[in-house]
């Protein structure tokens, strides 16, 4: 277990790793988005009170559900960070920040063009909404910091410290809708019961979506880490290697 | 583990903690202003002075919708099934706007009780499904309760 843990902390292990996994993962994201993509906007049936203004949901559902996962992601890499130093955990942590900050852009925006047309506001500042722009905000203070300090040690510290308090936020956005009234509804529920709130012919190409929003993150992430380490390690014989046989 | 590790774990974990802890007792302090809407209970017992700009949120009462005809001004009531609020409002309402609908609505209350609008916005359930689902729901009488578009308390 902490032979496994330490060599996952190279960054020449997961680089090549990573370079296998890769064409598998866009090809399963591929589908998935394929598939989801033209299920939701042509055969999900059209709502009963919003019409087709639900296949926005599609979106902004995913996206807002990931947006979530970021400072998780970045506390549990800032921690292993501090704990153990490991690089790779720091470079997880510093590509995490930008895409997490165009996750939940994505999420706010599609969300406000959902409630531009059916709320009949773009933005109202309940718990929900709220606190995923402050959730934004953490995130661009996330990467202002990163690129304020220069001692690059000092830096990846003080964004660990931050991604762990900014934790805190997550749980807030999660229970708002529970915890306080709000514009914002409640999540859906899915369930395969006959006298279940959302029937199957809704949620199942939403599930569909999520699980290729969840790829696309994963591509992504790993994407933007591979350059990092590059980057970095752009002193080391492999990368060397790497550049001269390509 | 070695034990520098340790401490560092330990300290991360304890800061993690406490600062969890904080939040939650303001946010639970806080809990009375980070609510969006008062009910029409709330409006009721008297926690809103006249004047104040407020929001309320309910459902719109059924039957109790009335449109001028020949200008925008609405009236209807706003309820959440143990007090009303009669709402007065001129202007667009959103096209989810009916009877049995939430709404949150901004505005202040009157001298004569009236809660004179600015704004009518529409609040809907996380429950979404076709109009043949909803009819077949309807018919059966297993409609599932428009839950969370009904305010609490």
């Amino acid at each position: 277990m902490w032979l496994w843990f330490s060599k996952l902390g190279s960054p020449k292990w997961f680089y090549e790793l990573s370079g296998k996994w890769l064409p598998w993962l866009i090809a399963v994201m591929s589908l998935l988005l394929i598939i989801g993509i033209v299920w939701a906007l042509l055969f999900v049936p059209p709502d009963y009170q919003q019409g087709n203004t639900i296949r926005i949901m599609y979106i902004h559902v995913p996206f807002a559900s990931i947006s979530l996962a970021f400072f998780p992601l970045m506390a549990v890499a800032g921690t292993i960070t501090l704990v153990w130093r490991m690089k790779l955990a720091d470079m997880v942590a510093k590509t995490a920040a930008p895409l997490g900050a165009w996750f939940t852009a994505l999420a706010l925006i599609s969300g406000s063009i959902w409630g531009s047309d059916i709320w009949g506001t773009w933005w109202i500042w309940d718990g929900r909404l709220t606190s995923m722009l402050l959730q934004f905000f953490l995130l661009i203070g996330v990467i202002s910091l990163r690129s304020a300090l220069e001692d690059t040690e000092a830096a990846s510290k003080a964004c660990a410290v931050l991604s762990i308090v900014g934790c805190i936020n997550v749980f807030v956005i999660k229970f708002s809708v529970d915890w306080w009234n709000t514009l914002h509804q409640p999540a859906g529920s899915f369930s395969l019961a006959d006298d279940a709130p959302n029937p199957p012919e809704v949620w199942v190409p939403l599930v569909v979506m999520i699980l290729a929003i969840y790829c696309f993150f994963a591509v992504s992430l790993i994407l933007a880490t591979r350059n990092e380490i590059l980057v970095r390690e752009r002193r080391a014989q492999w990368v060397e290697d790497l550049a001269c046989n390509s | 583990m070695k034990p520098h590790r340790r401490k560092r774990l330990g300290i991360i974990l304890f800061i993690a903690t406490a600062l969890s802890f904080a939040v939650g007792l303001t946010l639970y302090a806080l809990s009375q202003n980070i609510d969006l809407f008062y009910t029409p209970t709330q409006i009721a017992a008297g926690e809103v002075a006249v004047g104040q700009r407020i929001r309320v949120g309910g459902m719109v009462r059924e039957g109790s919708y009335v449109a001028a005809s020949d200008s925008l001004r609405v009236e209807f009531d706003a309820t959440d099934f143990v007090n009303n609020v009669p709402i007065h409002y001129e202007g667009i309402l959103p096209d989810l706007f009916r009877e049995g609908q939430g709404v949150v609505v901004e505005g202040a209350l009157d001298a004569n009780g009236l809660f004179q609008a600015s704004r009518v916005l529409a609040k809907h359930d996380e429950n979404y499904m076709s109009p043949e689902v909803k009819a077949a729901l309807e018919a059966s009488g297993a409609s599932p309760q428009n839950h969370s578009a009904m305010p609490e308390q």
